[in-house]
């Protein structure tokens, strides 16, 4: 019994140690940010909240990876739910999961090469007449609007979403929607009552994971977002990395910025989990 | 003059080759209970699946009150079921539940909601969630939440078969009462001859497809249609596919002589207890067929006996289905 809980915590210290880097950078990040010469200040911040640069991008940022966020989420639960059935297979669930092979600037640069003015589906308009010049065809990468990086997201997490989503869809007994149908149920009936208040756990977390993820990620929107206004992470990126010491501390006080958001968002959905309805239907006693 | 509630002619159900409802037809009175009894895998679900309108039959058709409802989705259909096991919805508390039948069928008052959370006794419990309950709670839960669609049928498809034995004698006696004061006209589906006599005022012995026998417990145990119903029931010692004997006429003796009778040698098994009284397992050595005869408290019993029947007990297999 000692043996197995002393090897227990010699388990947890790889963990442990893996964890203490982000969190050293998260603590320098809030040190740097919050200090300038020694002294204790919240400069930086005032600072970061009168610049139109940040503003500008703090609102593309949130903009953007919530569309890519609802639309992931979107696209892979219907997806999940239309073809559960089929996904259990494997020949159909690898296909679905190509795209996760891939690295992020992979698929970044495959959007590029298919969907830019000059990539492969402009050439394909402009052979088959669709388009008289390749002006004409829409500006779907490096936009102001952030189609690009949107799209590759989507097409990166579409995946993702569906992992995480087809084992709840597979655990969901069917007597359930029977029963709703003798009850007299419609076909809302059954997706809000039965299906939800399942996919509701792992729905929030997906939707964390990937909007996290979107929110804070350089690659893809480095190579196919716009300079202004640009996404969070290539602002702080710029600064950290610039040929100005005096914008370091700007990008650290970005950056915990973004980290105080995510983590407000994350424990407003945990204490909303942690409701004795949510923890009743994962089966505990209040 | 009792109205016919439920009424179905010739339903069959095939899945590729397999005949699981061979051109069953019944009728239910209103308020009229039937238990539907058969062994597992016999098809008895199929047909509660048939009748709820989740699966489509491959002929025949199903009438309520005089109207064909064959093809009706089984969210138009008045008909409720409640599973084998009770499928509360988790997130849901006790009230939320039973509201939530009232408010799908548009049958919603909160009035009902109370009348029935005070008729199952969970008045106390009503905002408690399912995992905060006992099986069998939950089970009064299930029953009051179909029937808070206010059905003009009710199919129950082996609800107590989860439960703890104590538990479920309890419920049947509860639910059966329950019916009968809201005259609610249902199908009772078991494998268990003895819940089905409780619960049902007729009883249909189903096996291979078919009803074997539809009648009153009485009628079912006095004169068996055939082999199938006689061995279902369990009272009865069956010599061949035609004749059978009742076991209360069945002597046990140590000497196999006796005049006007019919005697088997026997090997005692095993000796048991039910309701008070010793039960006597014999294997009979002709036929390997094993029967449970009740024994007077005082009778000393060797290991090898003879079982002598009396040739005037014999009865011959009634052979109709109905009563």
């Amino acid at each position: 019994m000692k043996l197995s809980r002393n090897s227990s915590l010699l388990l947890f210290i790889p963990a442990l140690l893996f964890m203490s880097i982000p969190l050293y950078g998260l603590v320098t990040a809030v040190s740097q940010s919050l200090s300038d010469s020694g002294t204790w200040t919240f400069d930086y911040y005032r600072q970061l909240f009168q610049s139109e640069r940040f503003m500008a991008s703090l609102w593309f940022s949130l903009r953007t990876s919530l569309a890519a966020t609802l639309l992931s989420i979107i696209l892979g639960m219907a997806f999940t739910r239309f073809f559960h059935t089929l996904l259990e297979k494997m020949a159909p669930r690898l296909t679905v999961w190509i795209p996760m092979l891939f690295p992020h600037f992979v698929w970044g640069y495959m959007v590029i090469l298919l969907l830019s003015e000059t990539g492969v589906l402009s050439q394909l308009a402009l052979l088959t007449g669709g388009i008289a010049d390749t002006d004409e065809f829409p500006i779907l990468t490096r936009d102001p609007y952030g189609i690009g990086i949107i799209l590759t997201y989507v097409w990166k997490e579409v995946p993702l979403v569906i992992l995480m989503l087809l084992p709840v869809y597979t655990s969901i007994r069917p007597e359930y929607y029977a029963l709703v149908d003798t009850l007299g149920g419609t076909a809302w009936n059954r997706f809000f009552t039965v299906e939800v208040p399942h996919l509701l756990p792992v729905l929030i977390e997906t939707i964390l994971i990937v909007f996290s993820f979107t929110l804070s990620a350089y690659e893809v929107p480095a190579m196919l977002g716009t300079t202004f206004p640009e996404m969070i992470s290539v602002l702080s990126y710029d600064w950290f990395y610039g040929s100005s010491w005096e914008d370091r501390p700007l990008a650290f006080a970005s950056m915990v910025c973004v980290s105080f958001l995510l983590l407000v968002v994350s424990l407003l959905m945990y204490l909303y989990l942690n409701k004795a309805r949510w923890r009743a239907m994962r089966g505990s006693r209040s | 003059m009792s109205s016919i509630t439920l009424e179905i002619k010739q339903i069959t159900k095939q899945f590729h080759s397999d005949l699981v409802l061979n051109g069953l037809s019944f009728q239910l009175q209103k308020g009229e209970i039937m238990s539907v009894v058969g062994p597992s895998g016999s098809g008895k679900t199929t047909l509660l699946r048939v009748l709820a309108g989740l699966e489509k039959p491959t002929n025949g058709t199903i009438y309520m009150n005089g109207r064909d409802v064959t093809k009706q989705k089984a969210n138009r259909r008045d008909i409720s079921l409640v599973f084998q096991q009770p499928l509360l919805f988790p997130h849901m508390s006790v009230e939320e539940n039973v509201a939530y039948g009232a408010k799908v069928s548009k049958k919603y008052t909160q009035e009902k909601v109370d009348t029935l959370l005070e008729a199952i006794g969970m008045t106390k419990y009503r905002s408690h969630f399912p995992s905060e309950i006992s099986g069998g709670q939950q089970q009064r839960t299930a029953l009051a939440r179909a029937m808070a669609t206010e059905p003009e049928v009710i199919l129950f498809d082996e609800p107590f078969s989860s439960l703890d034995p104590s538990l479920r004698q309890g419920l049947r006696y509860w639910v059966r009462n329950f019916l009968v004061e809201q005259e609610t006209t249902a199908i009772f589906v078991t494998h268990d001859m003895e819940e089905a006599m409780i619960m049902g005022d007729q009883i249909a012995v189903f096996q291979e497809g078919k009803f074997q026998q539809i009648g009153a417990a009485k009628v079912l145990h006095e004169s068996p249609a055939n082999m199938k119903v006689a061995s279902f029931m369990g009272g009865h010692l069956i010599l061949n596919d035609q004749e059978y004997v009742p076991l209360q006429a069945i002597e046990l003796s140590s000497s196999p002589f006796k005049e006007d009778t019919q005697t088997f040698e026997g090997t005692v098994e095993h000796i048991t207890y039910q309701h008070g009284r010793p039960i006597a397992h014999i294997e009979i050595k002709e036929s390997g067929a094993k029967v449970p005869l009740p024994l007077t408290n005082d009778e000393q019993l060797q290991n090898e006996v003879f079982l002598s029947i009396p040739v005037s007990s014999i009865q011959r297999f009634r052979g109709t289905i109905d009563e």
